[in-house]
C-alpha cells in the first residue's frame, strides 16, 4: 500500500482498488470451492491471455522486502541466487500468504534461469506441480523463434490437459482483447502520472499494476477504466509546484510488491518518481502486438516485444531495450535515472555499467544501487541518494530549472 | 617471509623407460619425439614456467608425483606447450575462439578452429609472460580477474578472469562463440560484456533449450544453431565444411569420448585405484578439451589406457593413493577440490559429474551430423533437469563406490549453487552418503585456500 499521501484531491477509484486487493483471495477461494483452478506464474514470458482463455485463475507470484523469506528460502535455494528468487522460495514454501496455498499449478518461464532453478526446487520440496515454458536466447533468429512456438504450443497443450478444457479460439480473441485494454489503460495512467498537476503519482500507479497480478482480469479492466474516468473529470492538482522536485527514473529488473526501501527513500528525499522500465512495472505492458487469436501469433508477439536481459543480445547499437529505456525517458520528460538492481541478479547487474555510459552520453546522470531486502543499508542508499538529487537539483538550477 | 621453492623435478632412472614410449603427432603435421618432451620437461619447462614446478602442496595445477604414469608427462608436456601451439596456430590464421567448459568441440575443430574453454584462455593469459614462480602467477591471475570485476561485477562467477584477458586484449582471441545456459548462467551475460568498449571482435551464441526432455523440437532449434556456428567459425578459418568433414570430426572425437569411458571403467574396476587423483580427473579433461589439438590428445588417452589396463591387472596403486583410501565423488560447477590435499587427508578422488557428464554420450556418425550432435548434447545427463540429474550423479557414486560427495562450487555461481542441496539430498537418499558444499572463491590459486582445504579435509574425515 502507499506510504505517502497520494494528492490533495482524493481519487475514489484508487481506494476501490485497494480495497478489491484486500477481498481477492477470498474470491479466488470461492471461485475454487466452484471448479475453478489457479496458476501461479513467475518471470517474463508466460502469457495471462492463454490462462484467461482456458478459464483458470492467473496470479502472478512474487513479493520483496521481506528478508525473513529470503533466509527461509535461502536454506532450500542458494545463497548466490537474488533475493527475490530466495524470497519467491520462501515464499512458496511457506505459505502463510493470502495467495500461494491458493495455487493448483506454478507456471514459469525460463527467461531469468535463476527462476527456472526456483520451480525445479519448489516443486521438489513444496510438491507444487511445475510446467515450465523453455524461452529462445537467440530470441531473433528464425530458429529461435520457431522454437519458442513449438514451446508455447507444448506448453498449452499441458495447460488444457490441466484444465480439462481446450483453447478456443473465440475466448482467446476475447481475452487478447482484454489484455491488451489493460495494457493500454495502464500506459495511460504511466503517462498521466507524469504531468506536473496530476492526481496520482508513480506510486500510486505502481501499486495499481501491482493490484493486476491479483484481480479478477475483467474486473481489473472495470476498474482501471473507471479510475481514468474518474482522473479526467477531477480539476488538475495545482497544490503541486512543477520544477521543484528532480524527475527521477527508476530503470532495472524489478521491484515487487513490498519492495519499498528504495522507493522511500527517493520520495522521502524529494525525488519525484516519473516513470521506470523494471518488469515489474511498465516493461511488462509495452509493445505487446498479438496479430491473430492463435498460439503461434502469442508467441510471436511476446517474444517480439521489449525483451527481458536475460536475454543476451550482442549488438549494442541497435539493443532495443535500451533504446525502448531512452524513448521512455523522453516520453516522462526524466532528468534522471536511478539504476535498481538486486544482489545476485547477474543480467541487470552485469549491463549497469554499460547503460551508465550510454545514459551519461546522452545526457542523464545516472546512480547505480546495488541492494537486497535486507534494512542493513538503509543509510548508505540514503547518502548516495540524497548525494544524488542534490547535483540533479544543482544541475536544474543552472539550466534555469524545468 | 620468503620461503624457499620447493622445486619438483623427474628423476633421471625414469629416462630411458620414458623414451622408449615414443614420441607425440599433433595435427599440423608436425612430430615431437620422447627425447624432445623429456627435455622440455626437464629443461625448458622449469626455465619457462616455473610456477608449474613448484612441489609445493597448495599449487592446484601441481604436476603429478607419479613420475612412472607416462601418458602423464605427456599431458603435463601437452598442457604446458599449449601456449606456443596457439600462437603458432593464430598466426597461421586459424581462429582461436573462446566458448563454455562441459561442451562438446566437433563444430569448432571440424570449421577449423580451436576451441578453449575459459580455464585454459586463462592459463594462456597467465604465461604471456614467462618465468613466473606461483605467486606471481597468482597475482598475475587475480590481477586479470580484478580488471573484469572494475568493469562487469564483483559478483560474476571466476571465469570472468577469462573474459577479462580477452577484452584486454592480453590473448589473441578471434571469436567468442559459447553454447550458453549448458550448465552456467552467467556466460551469456558475460558475452555481452563484450558489446561494449571493446575492439568488435565476432560473436555467436549457440543457444541450449533447457527443460528438453521429450521435445524434438530442441533438435530442430540446436543443430540449426550449430549450423550457423561452423558458418561462423569457417567464416574465419576460410575452410569448407560438408557435413562429411563434420561427420569425420564427431568419429575422431567420439574416439576420445569412448577412450575417456574405458579409462574410467577401468580405473573404477580396480581394488586399488591404478592412478591418483591428479591424474584420473585429467583424462576427462583431455577428451573433452583436447588442449588445443585433438590428435596429440588422443594418442595420450591410448597411451593412458594401455598404462592403466597394465596397472590394474598388476594391481599399481597410484603414487600419493593411501591405502584404502577414501572416495570422494565431486558434484556441483567448474571447480574441484585440491588433489594433493585430499590425498593428503587420505581420499582419493573417484568422479565428478561435470567432465564425467559431456564424455557419457557418443554422437551418432551417420546421417545429419548437426542433428547428432544436438541430439548427444541434449542427452547429456549434466543438463537433464535436475531431479533426473541427480539420479544420475547417484548411480555414478553408486558405480565409482564413493563414500561421499562433495559439491563444490564457484563464488558468483547462481545456477549451480541453486540445485546443491536438492542435487545433495536426492543422492543422499538414494545411496545413503553424506554430501557437503563446499563455495571456492579462490579457483586457480594457490594463497588463501586454507578455508575451503579445511573444509574438504574435515569432510573426509567424517566420512
Amino acid at each position: 500500500m502507499s506510504r505517502t499521501a497520494t494528492s490533495v484531491t482524493k481519487v475514489t477509484v484508487l481506494e476501490k482498488i485497494r480495497q478489491a486487493v484486500i477481498d481477492r483471495p477470498a474470491q479466488i477461494a470461492a471461485a475454487k470451492k466452484q471448479g475453478q483452478k489457479v496458476v501461479g506464474w513467475l518471470n517474463y514470458f508466460v502469457p495471462e491471455e492463454l490462462l484467461l482463455a482456458l478459464d483458470v485463475i492467473p496470479v502472478r507470484v512474487g513479493v520483496g522486502g521481506d528478508e525473513q523469506l529470503v533466509d527461509i528460502g535461502g536454506r532450500y535455494i542458494s545463497t548466490k541466487n537474488c533475493v527475490f528468487v530466495r524470497a519467491a522460495v520462501g515464499l512458496l514454501g511457506e505459505k502463510k500468504d493470502p495467495y500461494t496455498p491458493l495455487l493448483d499449478l506454478l507456471a514459469v518461464d525460463a527467461s531469468c534461469l535463476q527462476v527456472f532453478r526456483l520451480a525445479e526446487v519448489v516443486k521438489y520440496y513444496f510438491k507444487y506441480e511445475t510446467l515450465i515454458l523453455g524461452v529462445p536466447r537467440s530470441f531473433t533468429a528464425p530458429e529461435g523463434q520457431a522454437y519458442f512456438r513449438h514451446e508455447l504450443q507444448d506448453f498449452t497443450a499441458a495447460l488444457e490437459k490441466f484444465s480439462g478444457r481446450k483453447l478456443e479460439q473465440a475466448k482467446l480473441k476475447a481475452a487478447i482483447e482484454l489484455l491488451a485494454k489493460i495494457r493500454e489503460s495502464l500506459q495511460y495512467l504511466y503517462q498521466y502520472q507524469s504531468q506536473d498537476y496530476a492526481n496520482l503519482n508513480w506510486r500510486d500507479v505502481f501499486e495499481i499494476v501491482h493490484a493486476g497480478f491479483y484481480l479478477d482480469r475483467a474486473e481489473y479492466l472495470k476498474l482501471l477504466q473507471e479510475l481514468i474516468a474518474e482522473l479526467k473529470e477531477l480539476p488538475e492538482d495545482k497544490s503541486k509546484i512543477p520544477g521543484t522536485e528532480p524527475r527521477v527514473f527508476i530503470s532495472g529488473s524489478q521491484l515487487s510488491p513490498g519492495d519499498v526501501k528504495l522507493i522511500n527513500i527517493i520520495e522521502d528525499l524529494g525525488g519525484k518518481i516519473v516513470g521506470d522500465d523494471l518488469w515489474t512495472g511498465l516493461a511488462s505492458y509495452l509493445d505487446i502486438q498479438i496479430a491473430a487469436p492463435t498460439v503461434d501469433a502469442l508467441a510471436d508477439g511476446y517474444l517480439a516485444r521489449v525483451p527481458h536481459a536475460a536475454l543476451p543480445y550482442l549488438n549494442i547499437s541497435t539493443d532495443s531495450r535500451i533504446k525502448k529505456l531512452k524513448e521512455l525517458l523522453g516520453r516522462f520528460r526524466a532528468q534522471a535515472v536511478i539504476d535498481h538492481t538486486l544482489r545476485y541478479c547477474d543480467p541487470y547487474t552485469f549491463k549497469a555499467g554499460e547503460t551508465k555510459d550510454i545514459l551519461n552520453n546522452e545526457g542523464f546522470p545516472f546512480l547505480e544501487i546495488h541492494t537486497e531486502y535486507a534494512s542493513s543499508d538503509i543509510e548508505a542508499i540514503r547518502t548516495r541518494v540524497e548525494a544524488f538529487l542534490e547535483l540533479v537539483r544543482t544541475r536544474n538550477d543552472v539550466a534555469g530549472g524545468i | 617471509m620468503v620461503t624457499a621453492t620447493k622445486v619438483f623435478t623427474y628423476p633421471e632412472t625414469i629416462k630411458a623407460d620414458f623414451l622408449k614410449t615414443g614420441g607425440l603427432k599433433f595435427g599440423d603435421g608436425t612430430e615431437v619425439s620422447a627425447e624432445e618432451i623429456w627435455r622440455f620437461m626437464t629443461e625448458e619447462g622449469p626455465r619457462r614456467f616455473p610456477h608449474a614446478f613448484d612441489a609445493s602442496a597448495n599449487s592446484i595445477g601441481k604436476l603429478s608425483d607419479d613420475v612412472t604414469f607416462f601418458s602423464g608427462i605427456k599431458r603435463a608436456y601437452l598442457t604446458l606447450t599449449m601456449k606456443d601451439r596457439l600462437y603458432k596456430a593464430h598466426d597461421n590464421g586459424v581462429p582461436i575462439v573462446m566458448i563454455q567448459g562441459g561442451q562438446t568441440l566437433d563444430p569448432y575443430y571440424a570449421a577449423g578452429g580451436i576451441p578453449l574453454r575459459p580455464g585454459y584462455i586463462m592459463q594462456w593469459a597467465r604465461d604471456v609472460e614467462e618465468g613466473l614462480n606461483l605467486r606471481e602467477i597468482d597475482n598475475r591471475g587475480l590481477e586479470i580477474l580484478e580488471s573484469g570485476r572494475r568493469k562487469v561485477s564483483i559478483e560474476a562467477c571466476n571465469q570472468l578472469a577469462a573474459h577479462a584477458a580477452v577484452a584486454n586484449n592480453i590473448v589473441p582471441v578471434d571469436l567468442i562463440a559459447p553454447y550458453l545456459c549448458l550448465r552456467c548462467s552467467d556466460m551469456s551475460f558475460l558475452v555481452e560484456t563484450h558489446r561494449h568498449k571493446e575492439d568488435q571482435r565476432p560473436k555467436y551464441l549457440v543457444d541450449f533449450p533447457i527443460n528438453q526432455t521429450g521435445k524434438p523440437w530442441t533438435v530442430d532449434y540446436l543443430a540449426e544453431q550449430l549450423r550457423g556456428l561452423v558458418k561462423e567459425v569457417a567464416k574465419l578459418s576460410k575452410k569448407e565444411v560438408t557435413d562429411e568433414v563434420l561427420r569425420a570430426e564427431i568419429k575422431r572425437q567420439n574416439k576420445a569420448r569412448k577412450l575417456a569411458q574405458e579409462i574410467i571403467e577401468l580405473w573404477w574396476s580396480a581394488e586399488q585405484p591404478p592412478l591418483n587423483s591428479t591424474d584420473f580427473f585429467s583424462i576427462p579433461f583431455l577428451a573433452n578439451d583436447f588442449v588445443g589439438d585433438p590428435q596429440a590428445t588422443i594418442q595420450v588417452l591410448e597411451e593412458t589406457k594401455k598404462e592403466v589396463e597394465y596397472r590394474v591387472q598388476n594391481k599399481i596403486k597410484g603414487t600419493g593413493v593411501v591405502d584404502n583410501a577414501k572416495r570422494v565423488f565431486v558434484c556441483g560447477s567448474c571447480v574441484g577440490p585440491n588433489s594433493t590435499s585430499v590425498e593428503r587427508a587420505g581420499a582419493v578422488l573417484v568422479g565428478r559429474d561435470d567432465n564425467f557428464s559431456c564424455n557419457s554420450v557418443l554422437v551418432k556418425e551417420e546421417g545429419d551430423p548437426y542433428r547428432n550432435l544436438a541430439e548427444a548434447i541434449l542427452a547429456f545427463p549434466y543438463e537433464q533437469p535436475t531431479e533426473q540429474r541427480a539420479e544420475w550423479v547417484a548411480e555414478m557414486v553408486k558405480k565409482s563406490r564413493a563414500d561421499g560427495v562433495l559439491f563444490m562450487y564457484n563464488w558468483g555461481c547462481n545456477y549451480q549453487t541453486a540445485v546443491g542441496r536438492l542435487i545433495s539430498d536426492i543422492v543422499k537418499d538414494k545411496t545413503g552418503k553424506p554430501s557437503t558444499f563446499v563455495e571456492v572463491g579462490e579457483l586457480g590459486r594457490s594463497e588463501a585456500t586454507e578455508q575451503s582445504e579445511n573444509r574438504v579435509e574435515a569432510f573426509i574425515e567424517m566420512i
